[in-house]
């Protein structure tokens, strides 16, 4: 049986290393998930965060190191583990000819035993996806498409999820309504393992590692990573040009600004910019409105 | 095992055949043709028509094991590619619901294509067949086409691409065209011939139905009427051993 005890992590990755002939794909790579929170996997294709995934769901073994995903080892206990999880893959694999709804109530019951309908109805629901439920999935554009993959992932209520970039080649409206999505799960109790290779993503994560070349380079929470980035300040006074930098981008630049001269009436300078996402989203929004609505 | 799983696959491979209309024509009609091409080879040949009957059926039953073969030895391997079959297993579906689901699924389509091409040859060759005599015979062609159609998948179940199935088709077909005893009698081949012979399913539907041919029933000869479930039940178990995720 999984492990509920909410005192031990949901997925453990200790030392983890595994190799496809030459190629090193993780390198001793080592996270702890708690329970209920969002786990990104951010880096580039290539990072190694398929294969981690892989070894996750138990697909694939590794060469050393020990997994534990809610207390087993996936590859030793994989149908058990395979009961209490969600795998997302990469692309909408799903069968083209069948109905959305087909797919999902047959991925469903591979591990759902009793009366799958309500189950289904529920995770077409979730997704957002009652008007395309009985179309047959070649017809569905590729982000519905991904909205039943998504569908197929959540319908047996599993408590750990692995999302193998979920939002890859999906349109900047589609992915917030994912990450909502995603964050409602996770307050439902779900325990998330997202991939991207979107930085900009990393802020919808409770904490994140980033990955190059099978090696983890770190694991900290949104916040952490933004803070450890600084920031380069240049103040312009006249003809004369000052740059500085600081560990934090302060909110308030008023206090740095009073060294360079600044009038000492000013008390504060506040500075937020919008990301690119909100720009994107931004635009979308005004478009709409513009052509009269979608 | 797990029957509703094992259903749920046979139901879902079922809906798709249903829902592909060419496939399930052509299935049905490259079986029938080719057994029309058998009426006009054996009409251009000197063998008088009361001789034929010894070709006929076991060519019928080569042409059902022929089509049934090529139907499922593409299967699997284009789950694989399409990365369903690894969702599968990640969904709960094991090894052996999996094979037995696509057997069933597929067998509806074996059971029709069997019924028609003894059909076509009764009413071409005017067999003059009882119909008891015609429903044993009907019982090792369609046994005949759930092994080849488990062969198919024992074979789909080797490769990870399609093009890797490609060289496997002549390999169990073409020997057992040759070496089943349809037009050479067997104990005439080499030694080694007559071990090839063997691994074939054909080999052991020829022998029952010569027998019935001849007026005997499905046990006169009970080794090789058995040999047939025989051999679809280690077919299907060596599949379920090397179905791989």
């Amino acid at each position: 049986m999984t492990s509920h005890n909410d005192a031990v992590p949901a997925i453990e990755v200790d030392t983890v290393s595994k190799r496809f002939g030459s190629v090193t794909a993780l390198d001793e790579v080592t996270i702890d998930v708690p329970r209920g929170t969002v786990f990104g996997l951010v880096g580039a294709n290539g990072a190694g965060k398929t294969t981690l995934i892989r070894i996750l769901i138990g697909a694939l073994r590794t060469d050393s190191g020990s997994v534990r995903v809610l207390g087993l080892d996936p590859w030793s206990d994989r149908r058990q583990v395979r009961s209490d999880a969600g795998y997302m893959p990469q692309a909408p694999v799903l069968y083209g000819d069948l109905t959305a709804r087909e797919n999902v109530a047959f991925f469903a019951r591979g591990h759902v035993s009793g009366n799958t309908q309500g189950s289904v109805a529920d995770a077409l629901e979730f997704a957002d996806l009652n008007e395309f439920a009985d179309r047959p999935v070649y017809t569905l554009s590729g982000g519905v498409r991904q909205r039943v993959s998504l569908a197929a992932t959540v319908v047996h209520h599993p408590h750990v999820l692995f999302l193998d970039e979920p939002t890859a080649g999906v349109d900047p409206e589609l992915r917030r309504q994912f990450w909502v999505r995603f964050r409602r799960l996770a307050e439902s109790g779900s325990t998330m393992i997202v991939s991207t290779h979107q930085m900009d993503e990393v802020v919808h994560c409770d904490r994140v590692a980033v990955l190059r070349s099978g090696q983890v380079l770190a694991t900290a929470t949104p916040k952490e990573l933004l803070a450890s980035g600084g920031a380069t300040i240049r103040v312009r006074t006249g003809d004369q040009w000052d740059e500085f930098r600081v560990d934090f981008l302060p909110n308030d630049l008023a206090e740095i600004l009073h060294d360079k001269g600044l009038d000492p009436a000013v008390t504060r300078i506040e500075v937020e910019g919008p990301t690119l996402e909100d720009i994107v989203l931004e635009l979308i929004d005004s478009g709409r409105e513009e052509f009269g609505g979608a | 095992m797990g029957r509703r799983r094992t259903w749920t696959v046979a139901g879902r491979v079922l809906r798709q055949i249903s829902r592909d209309r060419r496939f399930v024509i052509t299935a049905i009609l490259a079986p029938l043709l080719l057994s029309f091409f058998v009426k006009t080879l054996l009409d251009t040949t000197a063998i008088p028509s009361s001789q034929q009957t010894r070709f006929v059926v076991p060519f019928g039953a080569y042409i059902v094991h022929f089509a049934t073969f090529i139907l499922t030895a593409i299967v699997l391997v284009r789950e694989r590619v399409a990365e369903t079959l690894e969702r599968m297993f990640v969904n709960g579906y094991q090894q052996a619901e999996i094979i037995a689901g696509y057997l069933i699924g597929y067998t509806t389509l074996a059971t029709v294509v069997s019924v028609l091409v003894l059909s076509e040859l009764e009413i071409l060759f005017d067999l003059g067949y009882t119909f008891f005599q015609l429903s044993e015979v009907f019982v090792v062609i369609w046994l005949l086409s759930v092994i080849s159609m488990a062969l198919g998948i024992l074979v789909s179940s080797f490769a990870r691409t399609e093009g890797q199935v490609i060289p496997f088709i002549p390999l169990v077909i073409v020997p057992s065209f040759l070496f089943s005893g349809i037009i050479v009698a067997v104990d005439l081949l080499p030694v080694w011939a007559q071990v090839i012979s063997r691994l074939s399913p054909m080999y052991y539907a020829n022998l029952v139905i010569q027998e019935i041919i001849a007026g005997g029933t499905l046990v006169s000869n009970l080794g090789a009427f058995l040999a047939l479930p025989a051999y679809g039940t280690a077919i299907l178990a060596l599949a379920t051993l090397t179905l791989r995720e």
